[in-house]
């Protein structure tokens, strides 16, 4: 299957009506870095207008593994090779919410501070819930950061159905930045 | 107190896992019990009350969490004990547990009820009088919470706080010592248990600064900026169970004491538990942070004993520590 480069969509629910739900999936790479690889966070958010997200408690992430509906949930422990990944039941997913942004920082704690420019591969990827087949899957989004330490990496969205678009935005500051961009309160 | 009508009632929001389970092969009764259970959180509202959601989510944690994707179709998960959803809309409270064995019998892998269902008709017909799980929404407990960059003094009639899930495993917890010369030479150290069971201590003018020692990414680092200090890494929250900061004088000298023990989030707010309502002692306990289904409470202790760091470890259920002496754990 082709790589979807930033920017690229695709329609999920035209091309497999029948598609109930998703596995947005993320493998990253941070080599040696493991001040890096043991910092990185998978992040989820629901919102219902681009840039809000509906509530403090729909952000999923490791500490909150289910948005309130129980639509999105994050495994603790990834299948098929990959890092981080998130479950998404589409017909669960509460009728205000427009979009699912999945983001991915680096967690700002005691440890030295790392860059997101020190990941040697980052790639999304969106598989059929049912059956785990791949559907689609983005570049290599990790070409051309530097002083990053977030990472928009995609959105689910309702446009006619649901739609996938790869998007690879980077932020200068975090979670923070994310926080700040999405109307989350830390 | 009145029970809402199922017609107008809210649906459940609290059993998002049960979608999660295919439902066994249409055994007669089957399909009209399943319908709810699978529609239910479809049309939840998405402002749900909020008091409900961190045992739901605990739930979702353990279910969805470790959920086995491609054996998820088999029943391979034992029906916890909460009832399955009534054949009509779901009623606003979860309904008593005596009523569960009514509808389980064909729905379900787990049939070790049966043969003693000829037993249930009297615990059914207690159902009525049984008080509704969920309590009256005006005794709900609601914990102080301390959001945004806000700022929450902490004292003998208020002493707790509540983080949220997000306070909890984002960025870090800074806490602090901010007092003044005139206090004396107060050091402080946390005695704390990891998940794992490992109970030790930190203390930076000990040289034991990491938790656990040695580790190359320690959930706890004592230290000092301005003041002493001590950081809490967020990202591993659910390594902590639980810790105690304490104060002591480094000479062992009689501290005046005072000051303001912080604890400030990544996002901003803070915690203030002042220190000014100490009384003698040689040490004190400051204060406590439990990590509880996913929200550290942090607890404004303020106990001063007399004795050693040892003695307030102790005091404080830290009893599995071993001692090279008073002050220096053997790890």
């Amino acid at each position: 299957m082709a790589q979807m480069k930033r920017g690229a969509n695709v329609a999920l629910t035209r091309e497999i009506p029948d598609l109930k739900g998703l596995v947005v999936g993320v493998r990253w790479n941070a080599g040696a870095e493991t001040v890096l690889a043991d910092n990185l966070v998978l992040a989820a958010i629901l919102c219902d207008r681009p840039g809000h997200a509906i509530s403090d408690e729909s952000f999923v992430f490791f500490n909150q593994l289910s948005s309130p509906d129980g639509s999105v949930q994050q495994l603790t422990e990834a299948l098929d090779g990959d890092n981080e990944q998130l479950e998404i039941d589409l017909a669960d997913v509460p009728a205000d919410v427009e979009r699912i942004v999945v983001v991915l920082y680096v967690n700002d704690g005691p440890a030295q501070r790392r860059t997101l420019g020190r990941l040697r591969s980052c790639v999304v990827r969106v598989l059929n819930l049912d059956g785990n087949t791949e559907l689609v899957r983005s570049e290599e989004l990790a070409t051309g950061l530097r002083d990053e330490t977030a990472l928009a990496l995609g959105e689910v969205y309702r446009h006619d159905g649901w739609k996938f678009r790869v998007l690879g935005d980077g932020y200068a500051n975090g979670v923070a930045d994310i926080a700040a961009d999405y109307g989350i309160t830390l | 107190m009145p029970i809402p009508d199922p017609a107008s009632a809210p649906p459940r929001t609290d059993l998002p896992w049960l979608r999660h389970r295919d439902v066994p092969t249409p055994a007669a009764a089957a399909p009209d019990a399943a319908v709810p259970a699978a529609a239910a959180p479809t049309d939840a509202p998405t402002d749900a009350p909020t008091d409900a959601q961190p045992a739901s989510r605990a739930v979702a944690d353990f279910f969805g969490g470790h959920a086995d994707r491609p054996r998820r179709g088999a029943p391979a998960v034992p029906a916890p004990p909460t009832p399955p959803a009534p054949a009509s809309p779901p009623p606003a409270s979860p309904p008593p547990a005596s009523s569960a064995p009514a509808s389980s019998a064909g729905s379900s892998s787990l049939d070790l009820d049966e043969p003693t269902s000829p037993a249930e008709p009297p615990r059914a017909s207690r159902t009525p009088l049984a008080p509704p799980a969920s309590p009256p929404a005006g005794r709900r407990y609601v914990p102080p919470r301390a959001v945004g960059n806000q700022r929450l003094r902490l004292s003998p009639t208020d002493p707790t706080v509540t983080l949220t899930r997000l306070q909890t495993g984002i960025g870090m917890l800074t806490i602090e010592a901010a007092a003044s010369a005139e206090v004396g030479d107060l050091r402080i150290g946390a005695a704390y248990e990891l998940a794992d069971g490992f109970t030790s201590t930190v203390q930076s003018t000990q040289g034991n600064r990491h938790a656990p020692p040695d580790s190359r990414r320690p959930v706890l680092v004592a230290g000092h900026d301005r003041f002493q200090r001590i950081l809490l890494d967020c990202r591993q929250c659910a390594s902590l169970r639980r810790m105690v900061v304490y104060a002591f004088s480094e000479a062992r000298a009689p501290l005046n004491w005072g000051g303001t023990l912080t604890v400030e989030t990544f996002g901003g707010a803070r915690i203030e538990a002042p220190m000014e309502g100490l009384v003698s002692g040689d040490v004190a306990a400051l204060v406590s942070l439990y990590f509880v289904r996913g929200e550290f409470v942090v607890r404004a202790e303020m106990q001063t004993l007399f004795g050693d760091v040892r003695d307030v470890c102790q005091a404080y259920g830290f009893d599995r520590i071993s001692w090279v002496d008073a002050r220096t754990p053997l790890d």
